[in-house]
């Protein structure tokens, strides 16, 4: 695996919805706000929005750059240039996602950057048929052959595919990966919402499950410390417990990072730890 | 005619030689109390003033401080505190080490600011100071008890209104990470008990019959009821409910709980140490110290029904850090670091090196082994007794490493030969800092850079500007605290801590003191401590940690790998050096110098 970043591809026109996706609501967050959140999950690295130019954008957590495609309306090859010009050095492969992905786990993020090693230049999964670019592993220094592809004109990712080593990966080989099969076993990373009738049917799928564990003085109450509970966010778990995150209670996710960022995404399987602030000694 | 002393002061150090059985008083001028305020700050004032340059710290010349601070005595919470400083004989470095207890109000009362010994008994005596009065009592049969024992006996003999801080045999016996205790508490790091050992010194017993005024005592009663209150609230609930053994399985479920000298972070014995099974199986007090509404301590029962206090840092080096998992075992090891007066995070530190070292093959002591109790308090005991390889590990890791040769030093977890305390560096990369650059050694007292790591406010596997901006900061609030004395468990309490401390060291001084000079006077105290240590020999090497932490990574629950390079390691501490005016040496800048008026003391650098 390749140190990565993630690029969100966020300058789409939204015709067939007829708002902006990257501003849908999201059980309190928005589309955006959670797509970045769960790529800035399974990435070391830095999570770039492409917008379009002069895009009005939600409000995003702090850590996420946003950089202006320059030129509105090119597809994503365009996006990817511009995204991918903005890692620079700082990756050495990165997820390029859409923005209307909320079902998006960061395991399938992980599983596609997992594959992109030395020997490929792209992971594309390919999914019911259909291939997947917007789902997809790129290494970064493919930044040059994008350009030129932009150069000549030739702006569908199929141009990009037929210049440099591809790995194709169907859904079958997908779930023969234990954990990616435990996490997301539809792949409904890639459920994309082009129309409303997609969005709302989305939107009323029942929140992640994800297990919850309170510790130190939080556990004190008459409730199990281990508990199951459905949130899209963490500010939605720590309610399902009788919590708030103040300056007294933050949270880590996975045993990883500790926040007390209540938009912060949760996904299905998460196991999620509130402690007391002053947990040191 | 010389001005009197601001309120809270007696302006004044007591020092006594040990080799005579006198005492002088010597003054302590209004700047240096206001420039170093007392506690761990004017220690190391004391130690700039009175160490001889480059002295073994069991010399007998090696001066040992014992130092109040301003608040001691007045009806401030958590208040009661003081702080032992010296030249530790771990580290050869200085060392202050702070405990809360009667001892700091009562030898406060005897009518100074500080008491300095040096010089050695002619036999194993008590240091008896009565107000001002000075004068040595044979130890008698006392030498060779337990710390504990011996306050008790003296106190019993003497009267209660007599304090009693004590060493153990450990102390006696020169073991480096000695402690010295009062009250069941130890001024625990850095081995002071050992130089106090070496003077020949079994305990110092004080008693006070002095007043001291605060210069608006209507006021300091105004803000020691409200933070009275405030010690009540949220932020403090956890020491007052489960006390600091809480942190245990926390620490488990985010990878931070050092396990099997570090080879690990997450400890599959941990829920049988979780508080609640500790507690249910043996808890039979909770306790507090002297002036303190939070009542942090939780007894168990040890072996014999003895009270013994557990807390995190104990319950982790006498732990998971030895593979240990069963409580009983844990706690009997912890009872008896206190009867021998050990530091127990050194000790767990020297033990689960010698262990590795064990079932590596290094050192020949097949029956020491990881998670094996009985081998942990056979091991303890022969340190306490300087017997078979404790005569080694009572060395500490450091010595014990260099002796034993053969790639051991790899396994030993400390820096400047003090063992780290129970926060995984890996995954705390504030806190890697933090251990690295501080003048004591691997400490989390001095430097609480954890707290900005468990803040959520940064990417705790991923040092960088932000981590280095925590461990300054905590570092300067922990000098801050440390010297005026206040526990730390308070320190989420001070919701604007600068101007709130300000308030009542003023109120209690009748100074001015602002915010702005606050902070200066933190800055000043933490490179006091660091040009003591380079009067002492100290180069930028020291300043690191060891290589176990820089060349093996740990896997996170998440499936992350937590790795700190040698490359961020040596960014970050350059970076906390530029953000403490040193040069890229370590030594301060002179404009350093000359703007937080430390010039005085870079005449030592000339000794």
């Amino acid at each position: 695996m390749v140190d990565s970043a993630a690029i969100v591809l966020a300058g789409g026109r939204s015709s067939r919805m007829g708002s902006p996706k990257a501003a849908l609501d999201w059980h309190g967050s928005t589309l955006l706000r959670r797509v970045t959140g769960i790529v800035g999950r399974a990435v070391a690295g830095p999570v770039v929005v492409v917008s379009a130019p002069g895009q009005a954008l939600p409000e995003l957590a702090a850590s996420v750059e946003v950089v202006a495609d320059p030129r509105e309306g090119r597809g994503p090859l365009q996006g990817l240039a511009a995204g991918l010009a903005a890692i620079g050095d700082r990756a050495q492969g990165a997820y390029v996602s859409s923005t209307d992905v909320p079902l998006l786990h960061p395991g399938f993020v992980q599983y596609v950057l997992r594959r992109l090693g030395d020997d490929f230049d792209v992971v594309l999964p390919e999914i019911g048929g259909y291939r997947q670019p917007l789902s997809a592993a790129y290494r970064v220094d493919l930044l040059g052959t994008v350009d030129e592809l932009i150069a000549a004109d030739k702006m569908r990712p199929a141009f990009l595919f037929e210049r440099c080593r591809v790995l194709h990966l169907s859904g079958e080989a997908m779930l023969e990966d234990r954990v990616l099969a435990r996490l997301d076993p539809r792949l409904e990373s890639v459920s994309n919402l082009n129309e409303p009738a997609d969005y709302q049917r989305a939107h009323a799928l029942p929140a992640p499950e994800v297990q919850v564990r309170r510790f130190g003085p939080l556990a004190l109450r008459d409730t199990p410390r281990l508990q199951s509970v459905r949130a899209w966010t963490l500010g939605d778990a720590a309610a399902a417990v009788g919590l708030t995150l103040d300056e007294h209670v933050v949270a880590a996710l996975n045993g990883d990072q500790i926040t007390r960022d209540p938009h912060l995404p949760l996904a299905a399987g998460d196991a999620v730890a509130f402690m007391v602030a002053d947990a040191g000694g | 005619m010389r001005r009197s002393p601001p309120g809270g002061y007696f302006g004044k150090v007591l020092i006594v030689d040990l080799g005579t059985g006198s005492g002088r008083t010597a003054p302590l001028e209004e700047s240096v109390l206001r420039s170093y305020i007392g506690g761990a700050g004017l220690g190391t004032w004391l130690m700039h003033r009175y160490c001889p340059a480059g002295i073994d710290p069991l010399d007998p010349r090696a001066p040992l401080a014992f130092v109040f601070s301003p608040l001691v005595g007045t009806p401030l919470t958590t208040s009661a505190k003081f702080a032992v400083v010296g030249k530790s004989p771990l580290t050869g470095r200085l060392t202050d080490a702070l405990a809360s207890s009667h001892f700091a109000i009562a030898g406060k009362l005897t009518g100074h600011d500080a008491i300095v010994i040096h010089g050695a008994c002619q036999q194993p005596s008590v240091l008896v100071i009565d107000q001002g009065e000075v004068s040595l009592a044979p130890a008698g049969n006392l030498w060779g008890s337990p710390a504990d024992h011996t306050e008790t006996t003296l106190r019993e003999r003497m009267g209660p209104a007599w304090r009693v801080a004590a060493i153990g045999p450990a102390g006696e016996r020169g073991v480096r990470y000695a402690t010295i205790s009062h009250d069941g508490r130890h001024a625990g790091r850095g081995g002071l008990g050992a130089v106090m050992g070496s003077k020949l010194c079994k305990a110092i017993a004080v008693r006070g019959r002095g007043k001291v005024a605060s210069a608006d005592p209507a006021g300091v009663l105004a803000v020691a009821k409200d933070l009275r209150e405030r010690s009540f609230g949220p932020a403090t609930a956890k020491y007052r409910e489960l006390g600091t053994m809480s942190n245990l399985l926390t620490f488990n479920a985010i990878s931070t709980l050092p396990t099997r000298n570090f080879s690990a972070a997450r400890f599959e014995g941990a829920q049988a140490l979780d508080v609640g099974e500790v507690s249910a199986l043996k808890q039979v007090a909770r306790s507090s110290c002297a002036s303190c509404s939070i009542g942090c301590e939780h007894l168990v029962k040890g072996p014999g029904g003895k009270k013994t206090r557990m807390e995190y840092e104990n319950l982790f080096a006498l732990g998971p850090l030895c593979g240990v998992s069963d409580p009983e075992a844990v706690v009997a090891a912890s009872s008896l670091c206190d009867e021998l007066g050990l530091d127990t995070i050194s000790t767990g530190g020297t033990v689960a090196w010698a262990m590795e070292c064990a079932e590596r093959g290094l050192i020949d002591a097949p029956w020491l082994r990881f998670g094996n109790g009985d081998a942990l308090l056979s091991a303890i005991a022969q340190i306490g007794a300087r017997e078979g390889i404790g005569d080694l590990l009572a060395e500490g890791s450091r010595a014990a490493a260099r002796t034993v040769g053969d790639g051991s030093e790899a396994f030993a977890a400390h820096v400047k030969g003090l063992e780290l305390p129970g926060y995984e560096p890996r995954t705390l990369q504030s806190m890697a800092l933090g251990l690295a650059v501080n003048p004591r050694g691997a400490d989390h007292n001095r430097s609480g850079a954890y707290e900005a790591d468990l803040s959520g406010d940064h990417d705790r596997l991923n040092g960088g500007e932000s981590h280095v901006a925590g461990a300054i900061g905590t570092e300067n609030r922990a000098a801050i605290m440390d010297s005026l004395i206040l526990c730390k468990f308070l320190r989420k309490v001070f919701t604007d801590p600068y101007p709130e401390w300000a308030t009542l060291l003023n109120l209690v001084t009748g100074w001015d003191v602002d915010a702005d000079e606050l902070e200066r006077t933190a800055q000043r105290i933490v490179l006091a401590k660091r040009m003591f240590n380079l009067r002492e020999g100290w180069t930028r090497a020291e300043d690191w940690l060891p290589d176990r932490f820089l060349s093996e990574s740990l896997e996170l629950e998440s499936g992350r790998k937590a790795t700190l390079t040698a490359d961020r390691l040596d960014a970050m501490i350059s970076s906390y050096y530029r953000g403490r005016g040193l040069e890229p040496s370590g030594v301060p800048q002179p404009s350093t110098v000359e703007e937080l008026e430390l010039q005085a003391l870079t005449t030592d650098l000339d000794k």
